[in-house]
């Protein structure tokens, strides 16, 4: 079933829960296929049951059905085989407060049956590589949020798995932090470690997965490197913006829906989305319809299609609006 | 060999760690102090009463608060374990290879340990007060209560992570916490209880221990109430801790 490349195989992965006595399907059917040197993206909104795999692919839950393989084991019948071979930095963290990051990393070490002499030679190189020197001796209640997060990644590959999975790692850091994690989480798999990460910001999906499966009901929804799925979504977004608020948003969605040019029309806000063959035709068309309308338009930009306009497609939701009660929420 | 290893690192971790809060150390180690200098001295006046056969109130006394001492090392062994969850420890521990028995009993081993060590000194302490030791009594009594640590430290890790909310868990420990002390006979002997509270009792494991220790503090080791504790204990104990067992590594999710 697994040729040498592979460094993670799904076949039909499945898990239900029951909650307050309703079977809740968290995850229906998952098929993945993972390269060894890959960032393997994973993405869908906020509880689309793209922890739960993670769960089961890293021994933390049971398997209901289908089979998974990590590392050359099979997750049901070899667990602990499959433990020593991969690293998993949760969404939580997981490193001690009261220790310092050192220590910390030490633990870590051991408990994957290093020696002490090999675990302080390893965790020094990690401390370094992921400058995390200056504050290696401190206790990590003392850390900033991306310093932390930082530790978390160290501690998960302290012993060199052959697989990390990384679960949302930007999820709460700052636009500066968050651009830094991403270099690291390159130079890491520059390095060689086969990285798989999930994470519910089309950005993050976008410039790290070298492959992507996207994920929404527990069922894929869509896999493939970025540029590939979104060059499936043919033709061009424009973005209208008129000069006026209010109806007039509506006003031009109902106009421009009729052409048939146009494939969608929606309203975001103060603008209105357009899904159309080709821009470039498409505008002075869009421009002379307005005019007739005697419509004013404050701007008008044309987009190449996002991840975004790819989960739109296969789902009819936007992922982004996820996000933003994402943000609001916190 | 790996699950020594693994023991003694996951042992290590936390002992050490609490030996560096002194304020953890001062209040673990004054609160047993407390109960001798400011409860102990309202009994000297009840010593002529029933169940102070002896006369003598530390010899009375000091065992059911070592008892109170590892029963509450026990029962509010959950709160850290609702903090490992909540920052994700326990789940970075069970992605590794560690032994699962070891995630378990580690910490509750360190626990275990500062619990002995309090007592102990304790017990040094009360000795210039007219407590007696009687050696190998005491050294079965620690077995006792080693086995009582066990106990409850598995029974407040598993309703921690049944609970999982720090309010609800809270409640319920507190909630067990008073009918069992008032029940085990810790601080006042039950044969100065009615019957209907002596019949209750029975149902409460403390109570065995805390019996067998003012039995095994006198050196009556071979007393009913010491074979009585063990056969209580022991059996107990090795099903509890199963079941922790399978809740711990069920847990999780």
């Amino acid at each position: 079933m697994v040729d040498e490349d592979t460094v993670l195989q799904t076949k039909n992965l499945r898990k239900t829960f029951i909650s307050k006595k309703k079977k809740v399907e968290a995850v229906r059917g998952v098929d993945l296929l993972v390269k060894k040197g890959q960032i393997y993206g994973f993405l869908g909104p906020n509880g689309a049951g793209k922890t739960t795999t993670l769960r089961m692919l890293t021994t933390l839950l049971p398997i209901d059905e289908g089979e998974a393989i990590v590392a050359g084991y099979d997750v049901k019948r070899q667990p602990g085989e499959v433990r020593k071979h991969i690293g998993y930095v949760s969404q939580l963290g997981g490193s001690d407060d009261e220790a310092t990051g050192r220590d910390d990393l030490l633990l870590q070490g051991q408990l994957y049956g290093m020696s002490l002499a090999a675990s302080k030679k390893r965790a020094s190189k990690l401390i370094e590589f992921l400058q995390l020197s200056e504050y290696a001796d401190r206790k990590v209640i003392t850390y900033s949020g991306g310093q932390r997060r930082r530790l978390d990644i160290a501690i998960g590959i302290m012993h060199q798995p052959d697989i990390l999975f990384l679960d949302e790692p930007t999820t709460g850091l700052d636009p500066q932090n968050r651009a830094h994690m991403w270099q690291q989480i390159r130079i890491l798999r520059n390095s060689g470690t086969t990285i798989f990460l999930t994470t519910h910001y089309l950005e993050e999906a976008d410039i790290l997965s070298d492959y992507l499966t996207i994920m929404d009901h527990g069922k894929i929804v869509a896999e493939g490197t970025p540029r590939e799925l979104k060059r499936e979504i043919a033709g061009d977004a424009i973005i209208i913006r008129p000069k006026l608020e209010g109806d007039t948003v509506t006003k031009i969605q109902k106009l421009v829906a009729t052409k048939s040019f146009v494939k969608e029309a929606r309203v975001e806000g103060e603008s209105i989305h357009l899904y159309v063959e080709d821009g470039t035709q498409a505008l002075p068309q869009i421009f002379a319809l307005l005019e007739s309308h005697k419509i004013a338009l404050d701007t008008v930009s044309l987009a190449e299609p996002s991840l975004d306009d790819v989960f739109l497609k296969q789902t009819g939701r936007s992922l982004r609006d996820g996000e933003k009660n994402d943000e609001e929420g916190r | 060999m790996k699950l020594l290893t693994d023991i003694k690192l996951l042992v290590k971790r936390p002992f050490l760690q609490e030996f560096h809060n002194p304020t953890w150390l001062f209040v673990s180690g004054s609160t047993p102090i407390m109960y001798l200098v400011l409860f102990m001295p309202l009994l000297k006046r009840l010593s002529s009463g029933p169940g102070f056969s002896t006369g003598n109130v530390i010899q009375l006394f000091l065992p059911g608060i070592i008892a109170l001492l590892a029963f509450g090392t026990g029962n509010f062994a959950g709160f850290s374990t609702i903090f490992q969850l909540r920052n994700g420890f326990i789940e970075r521990l069970r992605v590794t290879p560690a032994s699962r028995f070891a995630l378990l009993i580690g910490p509750i081993l360190s626990s275990m340990a500062w619990s002995l060590i309090f007592s102990a000194v304790i017990v040094c302490l009360s000795v210039p007060f007219g407590f007696h030791i009687h050696l190998m009594g005491l050294l079965v009594y620690t077995l006792l209560l080693i086995t009582m640590i066990i106990l409850f430290s598995s029974i407040s890790t598993s309703l921690a992570i049944l609970a999982r909310e720090i309010s609800t868990f809270a409640a319920i420990v507190n909630g067990i916490n008073l009918p069992l002390i008032l029940l085990g006979g810790v601080m006042l002997p039950l044969t100065l209880a009615p019957n209907w509270m002596r019949f209750i009792a029975h149902v409460n494991p403390l109570y065995y221990v805390v019996e067998a220790g003012r039995a095994l503090a006198n050196g009556q080791i071979g007393v009913n109430a010491v074979g009585v504790a063990f056969a209580v204990m022991l059996p107990l104990t090795i099903i509890v801790l199963w079941w922790s067992m399978r809740i711990y590594s069920k847990a999780v999710s």
